[in-house]
């Protein structure tokens, strides 16, 4: 029973953090259909401030709360001078964010020596039932997992930004007619995008550490995310990214860990085999 | 995809552009990159000895790479200024290998054909290591010295390894674990050579004290969700987890099995590269405990060590320490064994000096002084077990004398 319980909460954490990583990943595919290889580096850029906030001192959930902002910046300013010129070529996006996302990576180790620095959570330790420990910090994660995939879904759908925002994507000609500035909607999404994944990066540093390679090895799984939920879908992306994130845990309680890396990537690929729109694909179709 | 119009451009001028940037592009690759002169301050009549240090200053392995390369100017600084070697100053060539085989290759083969190096001292993980010997030692007929503790079994003539061994750190770490801990082991790993290496070694420490490995686990090397292993460890009554997974993941490791209560019940977390660079991975209470086994913590204390710690701080700061995990207190006897072997054979020809190193001794530095086993490359030292207390390390156990590398012997 307490294994079972362990099981379902590890599970659910991971995979909590894992949608919090594609969200901002999934946004930017989607909506704007550009791949954005420098996604692990603004979840970098996010664990930064919050070791920064943290090295001068101050609080570590104020280091939380400046992560999405601080990185929303840094994206901005990329939409703004590198990113726009890459929308009518999205392979040249690829190896051009992929280029940015180096640099930034580089930097970030030049600045920590190549260490490793670890960051204490707001909330330190676990809730004890008998025999089953939860960890305080991965709660509070999978509780700001659920209010940021509510909210964020909420704006997409229900304002008049996100409504902008999908029909800048569907007939970008059409909007512009219509009087909707679509290179001002690109870089609000674009920058919303860098903002979740700044706030990715800052909660998570507690759990993984600040380090130049923190968001490498959640880039290529995110990116498999994308694909299986469906591009042109919010909700797909999120799908797939919990599909990802739950079989990436759950997998090595029964199989080699080893084995089970490859796996998640067969599965991935059986399911896109058979259903090449992706889970839910929605809004393109 | 969004394809917006107005990013379109007429195709003769991207034919252009093209054209403009790989022009650019391959000035940038001419130029090169990442390869440092450091010539000896003062004037000097004789012509320098020329070292060249091909080590990870970019890319994941450099948190190991970056104190090697200031140990290294650090030492070659301190030779030149009480006079040099042989009457001749050192110049050092420092090459980053951007944690890149292919390009290391690249690299090491400019400082050997090039730069016409007496000695490369350098690499950092094994796969490095081999990917860069065979154009040292064997193509380019240079002695190379390879610092890093690692799996054992390298025994290329011409290529001495300064950094501890598996039985340097499993013969005495092990039975002082079953002591403090218990018998029942689990094994939780990272997937390349090293840990596979280094497992089979401590196993047969292992079970030759009456302990009993109840699990032996790769994970790849980027996994950062330890649940399943967590909970295994939880549910087999495991003593002592021998952990060779590594950062970044693992700090999620070792923080999901603290919060399930493993150092609570008693449990023993040990990790041989663990060092003072390596405190900083997790907050001090989630590794409390954890012991270690190496040639150097600065809590062995000794004069000679709180020296060159110190003159080390004073010139690069607190962030990559000199430590022994990272590979430095073997950079540091790698160049004072060369030293010591250099003078020896009055010559920075391969052979002699090889045939001289080969019996290299020197009485201090970080740990203690150490010397080479005769016919092996490798290095007899003295070992310390440490424990990890409120984010400090205490020495528990010094080895008797010097420990033997068991090594090519």
């Amino acid at each position: 029973m307490s294994s079972v319980v362990a099981f379902s909460f590890d599970v659910l954490a991971y995979s909590s953090i894992f949608v919090l990583v594609v969200l901002g990943l999934g946004v930017i595919a989607s909506m704007m259909g550009i791949f954005n290889f420098a996604h692990g580096e603004f979840v970098l850029l996010g664990g930064y401030t919050v070791y920064l906030f943290h090295s001068l001192g101050l609080p570590v959930w104020t280091g939380m709360v400046a992560a999405p902002f601080a990185v929303a910046l840094v994206g901005l300013v990329l939409e703004r001078v590198v990113i726009r010129r890459f929308y009518a070529t999205p392979i040249v996006a690829m190896l051009g964010t992929y280029a940015i996302g180096l640099a930034l990576r580089e930097s970030v180790r030049s600045l920590l020596s190549g260490q490793f620095y670890s960051v204490t959570a707001p909330l330190v330790g676990s809730f004890s039932f008998g025999e089953i420990s939860i960890s305080r910090w991965r709660t509070a994660v999978i509780l700001i997992t659920a209010v940021v995939m509510v909210g964020s879904y909420l704006l997409l759908t229900r304002t008049r930004f996100g409504l902008q925002a999908r029909a800048a994507l569907e007939n970008p000609a059409l909007a512009r007619a219509s009087g909707i500035s679509t290179s001002r909607v690109y870089a609000a999404t674009f920058t919303f995008g860098a903002a979740l994944a700044g706030l990715a990066g800052g909660l998570m540093v507690p759990i993984y550490a600040i380090s130049a390679d923190m968001g490498v090895p959640f880039l290529i799984k995110s990116f498999l995310a994308v694909m299986l939920g469906g591009m042109g879908g919010f909700e797909g992306a999120i799908a797939g990214a919990a599909l990802v994130g739950a079989t990436s845990a759950a997998l090595p309680w029964v199989i080699k860990p080893v084995v089970a890396d490859v796996l998640v990537f067969v599965i991935a690929i059986a399911i896109v085999k058979f259903r090449p729109q992706g889970l839910i694909a929605k809004w393109r179709s | 995809m969004t394809i917006d119009d107005r990013n379109r451009r007429p195709l003769s001028a991207s034919r252009r552009l093209f054209l403009q940037r790989s022009s650019l592009l391959s000035g940038m690759i001419a130029l090169g990159g990442g390869s440092y002169l450091l010539n000896p301050e003062g004037a000097w009549a004789a012509d320098p000895i020329k070292v060249g240090i091909a080590t990870d200053l970019t890319g994941p392995i450099s948190w190991g790479g970056i104190p090697n390369s200031q140990v290294a100017k650090m030492v070659i600084a301190q030779i030149n200024t009480s006079g040099g070697l042989l009457g001749r100053p050192i110049q050092m060539i420092l090459e980053d290998t951007a944690t890149n085989e292919q390009l290391a290759v690249t690299k090491v083969r400019k400082l050997v054909t090039q730069d016409k190096v007496d000695v490369v001292f350098g690499g950092i993980t094994s796969s490095m290591r081999n990917a860069i010997k065979d154009t040292i030692v064997n193509r380019g007929k240079t002695l190379y010295i390879y610092p890093q503790l690692y799996e054992g079994k390298e025994c290329t003539p011409f290529l001495f390894c300064t950094g501890p061994t598996p039985a340097q750190q499993c013969d005495t770490f092990i039975p002082w674990l079953i002591k403090n801990g218990g018998k029942k082991f689990y094994l939780p790993s990272a997937d390349y050579v090293w840990p596979h290496v280094l497992n089979e070694y401590a196993r047969n420490v292992i079970v030759k004290n009456g302990g009993e490995v109840v699990g032996e686990e790769y994970f790849p090397v980027d996994h950062n969700e330890y649940s399943a292993a967590v909970n295994k460890i939880m549910s087999s009554g495991v003593n002592v987890v021998f952990n060779t997974t590594i950062p970044p993941g693992v700090a999620a490791f070792f923080k999901q099995l603290n919060e399930a209560g493993f150092q609570k019940r008693g449990g023993r977390l040990a990790c041989v590269y663990y060092d003072e660079n390596a405190l900083g991975i997790t907050p001090a209470h989630e590794i409390e405990g954890l012991a270690s086994c190496l040639d150097y913590f600065r809590a062995v204390n000794d004069p000679s060590g709180n020296k060159l710690q110190a003159e080390y701080a004073k010139l690069y700061g607190e962030k990559a320490m000199f430590t022994a995990g990272s590979g430095s207190t073997g950079m540091y006897r790698g160049i004072k064994l060369w030293e010591a072997a250099v003078k020896e054979a009055k010559s920075v020809k391969r052979e002699p000096v090889a045939a001289a190193l080969d019996h290299a001794k020197i009485s201090d530095g970080p740990g203690g002084g150490c010397e080479m086993v005769p016919g092996t490359r490798h290095v007899k030292m003295n070992m310390y077990t440490a424990v990890s207390k409120g984010g400090k390390y205490e020495i528990v156990e010094k080895s008797k004398g010097p420990v033997m590398p068991g090594e090519c012997g």
